[in-house]
């Protein structure tokens, strides 16, 4: 646990604002997310942990504030763009190219990267430009090989959740922005998806958005608790169990393990 | 496999029609719409944009095509190529604008070019003729040095010209779906936000395919003008858009044989009703109708289905009756 910790700082967000109008959503929030850690954003309904993850990954624009990737000030940066510096997403709601098969909505992710090539109107995508080798290794991953051929629209929702995750892997990002991945899964899958998870750390670093404590207590390496559009609490899992700021803000029973 | 099976499929039609057809005209005339039926499957079908700016890139061909040949007498291929760059030109233009919104915004902004183009066209007497249009286009031969290659005075020998243009735009346009391009384009049509989210520039991608949409209608425009010796104003009308959206969802979306069928189906039946009843149009209003509650994959979607029924020899029970149009429906 020691080890990722001092690990450099990825990904930073200083002073992230959203308002919309008069409404605040975000009221200055400030994150460091450290490479190869799984770092999870969560709580309340309405704490602002979507929004955030918007603003991270450039769905929508900042109204305040600086957000800086490997490196860059990615802070008005359009989220094509931010594929590119090595940052790729899930959606909370299944986000995914329905009617095209498995294997296509992958090569589709993986060519996103480099999406000038799109543009070539000439060439059909095989060979080099199938991205066959990326593909293959996330259909693995994720455990879709038997259906590479199968329309997305027509895989059960826990196959589809996976196959968004692996979406966003197919990019080979150096960050991957998961929005609650287990949503709506049975318990069957849960376990799938939280070795998925986990496992994705040794190349990638993972922020997590997710209601199941369980999960969230079992594999992160960093919790920050979010409410009210600002950061309430960050640490270790053991110490945002045992943070009593938390405990009475919302959490009670929550931390135990219950659901959301 | 699939690609060259199309191929074979266009050139067969392209061959069937002269034997079947008494009016040369007439057969010119539906692989004119079908190459304007194409460019707007690749918006509506392989896109998702429902453009009714198509009319304005068809007239701009028209009008550009006419102008070369009447005013400043270029040579015929070049002054194609011009109405092909017009079209392409327009669509850029329309496009670049259009695109910045989607759904019904974005319907909205190519309905507003497309009256600008038409009272633009008809304010404008000097260079469309306005209200007149253009009239006394000539036809030349094709001609090289001044050796006539191929002469273009008969309805079928113009036909015969129309007929390799269409398999020659048939054949680049199956590549263009084909390619990369072709293919990133479903993923936006099916889910632009997760499109945007995997790293495409969604607009680049429109665009592209907003100018391919108007060089291939631009090219059909002008084969129209040179086929009726006019550009009329009516070419770049509102109602031409409407045509050519109606041709594209009959014979259905996202496939460009689709496309040759329902602009075959609209201009032949079109042709033989308008004889029979001059309210003809109200007819089409129904074929609309049906296509559009029950059979979304259009005529062709109606063939497929029937072929795979055709093929299953016995299906289940209640198979026979419902898959038509269940197919057709949940597509």
């Amino acid at each position: 646990m020691s080890a990722p910790i001092a690990s450099p700082v990825l990904l930073e967000a200083q002073g992230v604002a959203k308002h919309y109008g008069k409404f605040v959503a975000l009221g200055g929030v400030d994150l460091k997310v450290r490479a190869n850690t799984v770092h999870s954003v969560i709580g309340p309904n309405g704490a602002g942990k979507t929004t955030l993850f918007h603003m991270l990954t450039g769905t929508k624009g900042v109204s305040g504030g600086r957000i800086l990737f490997d490196g860059h000030d990615v802070t008005r940066e359009p989220d094509h763009r931010r594929v590119r510096r090595g940052m790729a997403r899930s959606f909370q709601v299944t986000s995914l190219f329905l009617t095209l098969p498995v294997r296509e909505n992958l090569r589709l992710a993986a060519q996103g990267v480099a999406p000038g090539a799109a543009l070539n109107c000439w060439s059909p995508p095989v060979g080099r430009r199938s991205c066959a080798d990326t593909v293959a290794s996330v259909l693995a991953r994720v455990g879709l090989t038997r259906h590479a051929g199968t329309p997305a629209g027509n895989l059960s929702h826990g196959q589809q959740r996976r196959l968004e995750v692996g979406m966003a892997l197919a990019a080979r990002p150096k960050a991957i922005f998961l929005d609650e991945p287990t949503s709506g899964m049975g318990i069957d899958d849960l376990d799938d998806m939280k070795r998925l998870i986990q496992g994705l750390k040794d190349e990638h670093t993972v922020v997590l958005i997710e209601h199941n404590m369980g999960i969230v207590m079992d594999i992160s390496d960093t919790i920050t608790v979010m409410q009210q559009g600002r950061v309430l609490a960050e640490g270790l899992p053991h110490e945002i169990r045992a943070d009593e700021r938390v405990r009475s803000a919302y959490l009670g029973n929550m931390i135990t393990g219950g659901k959301a | 496999m699939s690609r060259h099976s199309h191929l074979l499929l266009a050139l067969a039609i392209v061959v069937a029609m002269p034997l079947f057809m008494h009016s040369g005209s007439l057969a010119s005339e539906v692989l004119i719409y079908a190459l304007a039926a194409m460019g707007c499957n690749l918006l509506l079908g392989y896109t998702g944009l429902l453009s009714f700016g198509q009319g304005i890139f068809f007239g701009l061909g028209s009008y550009t095509i006419a102008l070369l040949l009447t005013r400043w007498p270029l040579p015929m291929p070049l002054a194609l190529l011009a109405a092909i760059a017009m079209g392409a030109a327009g669509a850029a233009v329309v496009g670049w604008i259009a695109i910045r919104q989607r759904g019904t915004y974005f319907v909205m902004l190519t309905l507003a070019f497309a009256q600008m183009f038409y009272f633009i066209a008809y304010s404008l007497p000097g260079l469309t003729g306005g209200d007149n249009g253009l009239l006394d286009i000539p036809r030349p031969s094709l001609a090289i040095a001044g050796h006539t290659l191929w002469p273009l005075a008969s309805p079928w020998q113009y036909y015969g010209f129309v007929a390799a243009l269409f398999l020659v735009a048939f054949w680049l346009l199956r590549r263009v779906c084909d390619s990369v391009f072709g293919r990133t384009l479903l993923a936006v049509r099916d889910n632009e936000e997760r499109a945007a989210a995997v790293g495409y520039d969604l607009r680049l991608l429109k665009l592209q395919a907003f100018v391919i949409s108007g060089a291939v209608t631009g090219l059909a425009g002008a084969l129209h003008a040179m086929m009726t010796g006019i550009a009329p104003l009516s070419n770049a009308e509102y109602h031409t858009s409407e045509m050519i959206i109606v041709m594209t969802v009959i014979g259905g979306t996202g496939n460009l044989l689709a496309s040759v069928l329902g602009a075959a189906f609209y201009v032949l039946l079109g042709d033989w009703l308008s004889t029979l009843w001059p309210r003809w149009l109200l007819l089409l209003g129904v074929v609309l109708m049906v296509v559009s509650l029950g059979l979304q994959r259009g005529l062709w979607g109606l063939g497929e289905s029937l072929w795979g029924l055709a093929r299953r020899k016995r299906p289940a029970p209640p198979a026979p009756a419902a898959a038509p149009s269940a197919n057709g429906g949940q597509a």
